[in-house]
């Protein structure tokens, strides 16, 4: 019962969009889809959605290809958001889940049922076009999860909103993820990654650069920073003689420091043998903030909108 | 026949009533929808009462007023008297009207250039000047600002010839209570030359008339359907592409399935909104009677259309839904290649122009102008395009046997799933096309799938 995307290739004309993508989401799990705009993180859902269609590869969901899978297993809130403007909040709910083949009273009542539950009940026979940018996601995204997909593919989903409404949104993507459904989110927020998902995957240009279950791709950059905080002077400056250690924020709590291919240990070591008395040593894994930049090169919020325009 | 993922014949209709549903319902629900109803149902009843009210406008009229100087050809007859009867005679084959007015008043006139005066002023409406020439015939100058071709010119000329040979029978010493045998119409019967070609066509030149009038209108109906409500669909397309709500309906159903509803529901709403102004118009229509005897005293005679036989309705029905279906696909699939409403107009101009031809050729057909025998019309009346208009055109003069409609109507149904096959694809290539200018070579590759 995974989503299995195998080797997915897709051109625009001269633009190489995807070039040999593959990864696997595991049923039930919370799975951050990180690259910088342009890197065919839309493009990648879109072929898994078969809005699409690659050039080569094949996307599978419990064995079965993609475009084979019954609609109703999908949800999908794209990047682009649309509703119809003249249409009635209810209206749209109601057309976009009988699409999947929900009956239209249950659907009425389910809407009523989310939009109570993102707290816009109010908003139910308004059209669209009065609705606030805010709001209108919210919409959309009760739009995607109407039908109870298997599979929620999010592009963005918490851009444009404000904390409030950040929150409520990851309690409904606790309650989804409880209730086994499969949550798939683009964002450049890594704090989110951090939060919520279980499972990433790094694009970059149209490659996979990195994948696979937070904890292991964390483990795998052979990276740890250590935190170390000490009485008086915070200058340190022995710790310019130590291998593979480096200072990334000096601070005077604490300074952080980027360690590879040198044990922790060894740190509060060579601060004890300095004569510092240690107040704080903490060792930690690298940030998907900091993997992200490493691999990538540049910050997820960092815009190159290179492969967009061309599309 | 889309390159579709798997879907089940159960899934295909439930979406597509989904999105016909959508469209019919909020499409129905709008002012436009409403306003643009409302005034055909007034336009439909007006048609319908057109005869009532010609005749109601011109009840205190009293015809054309034709101006005649005799001078000194002396015709021997009351020029003006005679003149009168055979400009008003009825046509041959139609009944004389008690009531009816006389369409012209022949007054004499001595002083010509008073009367050519009141014939530029437009108060008179013709100006006909008697004469002899050296051999003694009668001569005629009609004065007019009509051309030579024009209905009045040619109606005086037959009278005047008409006049100059009982002149010259008289002057032959033929007495004039002789002449009326030798002025008696001769039998003349016009029988197809195959009799098997004749079985439809109609008998006489009434109901030739009739039948024209009819397919003609049906023709009017058909390509007011085709281009205004295939304009429906294109810009339903383009609507959901700049709100961007394209993307998210695309997940849940098939190209396939969102242009077949749109279609079915654009034409749904075309049937009921005709159904809507038709109805008025037909009970009108019925009871023209009625409301002539009503609004002008007496009995009125205005007749029915006789060229509104039930085959012919049958034909027109058909040819409506498939013609109509064949356009607005193919209109949506064109729709696609656009992202904003401005450019719809110039995209689906090929369509449109393609659609005004087949009309036009149906009318010209219609009036005589083209032959409706002619190559012309007999091979366009078998391309879907065309088929709806000309073969209805034909049909309904008789020039077509059922066969042949059988035949254009099963080529237009053939056509339909290629049509559907084509605009699926430029659809799934075109809708998530933003920005870019359609040049053959993107049309080209959407076609192949890429």
């Amino acid at each position: 019962m995974s989503l299995v995307l195998d080797n997915l290739t897709k051109r625009f004309g001269p633009v190489v969009a995807l070039d040999g993508v593959s990864f696997t989401v595991e049923p039930g799990q919370v799975f951050g889809f990180l690259g910088a705009n342009g890197a065919g993180k839309t493009t990648t859902m879109r072929i898994v959605l078969d809005i699409l269609r690659p050039d080569s590869g094949t996307v599978t969901w419990d064995g079965t290809p993609a475009t084979a899978v019954p609609r109703r297993t999908w949800g999908y809130l794209p990047e682009e958001r649309g509703l119809y403007p003249r249409l009635e909040v209810i209206d749209q709910l109601v057309f976009f889940a009988s699409l999947y083949g929900v009956p239209r009273r249950e659907a009425a009542d389910r809407a009523r049922h989310w939009l109570a539950r993102f707290r816009i009940p109010e908003y139910e026979h308004r059209r669209a076009e009065e609705l606030s940018k805010g709001n209108q996601q919210k919409v959309q995204l009760i739009a995607a999860i109407l039908h109870g997909p298997e599979v929620l593919i999010m592009d963005e989903p918490f851009v444009g909103l404000d904390p409030v409404n950040v929150a409520l949104l990851k309690e409904a993507f606790g309650e989804m993820r409880d209730a086994g459904t499969t949550l798939v989110f683009s964002t450049h927020q890594m704090e989110m990654v951090e939060e919520l998902c279980e499972a990433i995957a790094i694009i970059d240009q149209g490659r996979l650069v990195l994948g696979g279950p937070i904890r292991e791709v964390k483990r795998a950059s052979g990276r740890r920073v250590v935190r170390l905080g000490v009485e008086g002077d915070a200058a340190m400056p022995w710790l310019a003689d130590l291998q593979g250690v480096t200072v990334v924020r000096p601070g005077h709590e604490f300074t952080e420091l980027d360690v590879r291919g040198c044990d922790p240990q060894e740190i509060l070591a060579a601060a004890l043998a300095h004569g510092e008395r240690v107040t704080q040593f903490v060792i930690a894994d690298p940030s998907i903030e900091q993997i992200f930049i490493e691999h990538v090169g540049r910050a997820p919020s960092e815009d190159h909108h290179l492969a967009e325009a061309t599309r | 026949m889309s390159p579709a993922r798997t879907a089940t014949l159960s899934t295909n209709l439930r979406n597509m009533t989904a999105v016909a549903r959508r469209e019919f319902v909020w499409r129905g629900r709008t002012r436009v929808y409403r306003l643009t109803t409302a005034l055909l149902v007034v336009v439909g009843i007006g048609l319908a009462l057109a005869p009532v009210i010609i005749r109601w406008i011109d009840r205190g009229s009293t015809g054309d007023r034709i101006e005649v100087v005799v001078g000194d050809a002396k015709p021997g007859i009351d020029f003006p008297l005679v003149l009168g009867l055979l400009l008003n005679a009825p046509a041959p084959g139609a009944t004389p009207s008690a009531e009816a007015t006389p369409a012209f008043r022949v007054e004499a006139a001595s002083d010509e250039a008073a009367a050519r005066a009141r014939v530029v002023a437009g108060t008179s409406s013709g100006l006909l000047v008697l004469g002899r020439s050296a051999a003694g015939d009668l001569t005629f100058t009609l004065y007019s600002k009509d051309v030579v071709v024009s209905r009045q010119p040619q109606l005086i000329r037959q009278a005047a010839s008409s006049i100059a040979v009982q002149d010259r029978l008289v002057r032959a010493g033929i007495k004039p209570g002789d002449q009326a045998a030798l002025f008696a119409p001769p039998s003349f019967t016009l029988t197809q030359a195959d009799p098997s070609s004749a079985a439809s066509g109609p008998s006489n030149g009434e109901a030739w008339v009739n039948s024209y009038a009819m397919a003609f209108g049906l023709s009017i109906l058909l390509f007011m359907a085709i281009v205004l409500y295939g304009q429906w669909v294109a810009f339903s397309v383009v609507e959901e592409k700049s709100s961007r709500v394209m993307e998210v309906v695309l997940a849940a159903a098939t190209p396939f399935q969102l242009l077949t509803g749109k279609v079915v529901g654009v034409g749904a709403l075309a049937l009921v909104q005709y159904a809507i102004v038709i109805v008025p118009a037909a009970v009108t229509l019925l009871l023209q009677d009625r409301i002539a005897a009503f609004v002008l005293g007496g009995t009125g005679t205005a007749g029915l259309p006789t060229g509104l036989s039930l085959p012919m309705l049958a034909v027109f029905g058909l040819m409506f839904v498939l013609g109509f279906a064949l356009y607005a696909v193919l209109y949506a699939g064109a729709a696609s290649l656009v992202s904003r409403q401005e450019d719809v107009n110039q995209i689906v101009a090929p369509l449109t122009l393609i659609a005004t031809g087949g009309y036009m050729v149906a009318s010209y057909a219609g009036t005589g102008l083209i032959p409706v025998d002619s190559a012309l019309v007999v091979v366009l009346s078998y391309i879907p395009f065309f088929s709806p208009y000309l073969m209805l055109t034909r049909y309904g003069q008789g020039a077509a046997s059922p066969l042949e409609v059988a035949v254009a109507i099963l080529l237009l149904v053939i056509s339909l799933p290629a049509a559907l096959w084509i605009a699926a694809r430029l659809y799934r290539s075109g809708v998530l096309m933003y920005g870019q200018r359609p040049t053959p070579r993107t049309l080209l590759r959407a076609l192949r799938g890429a």
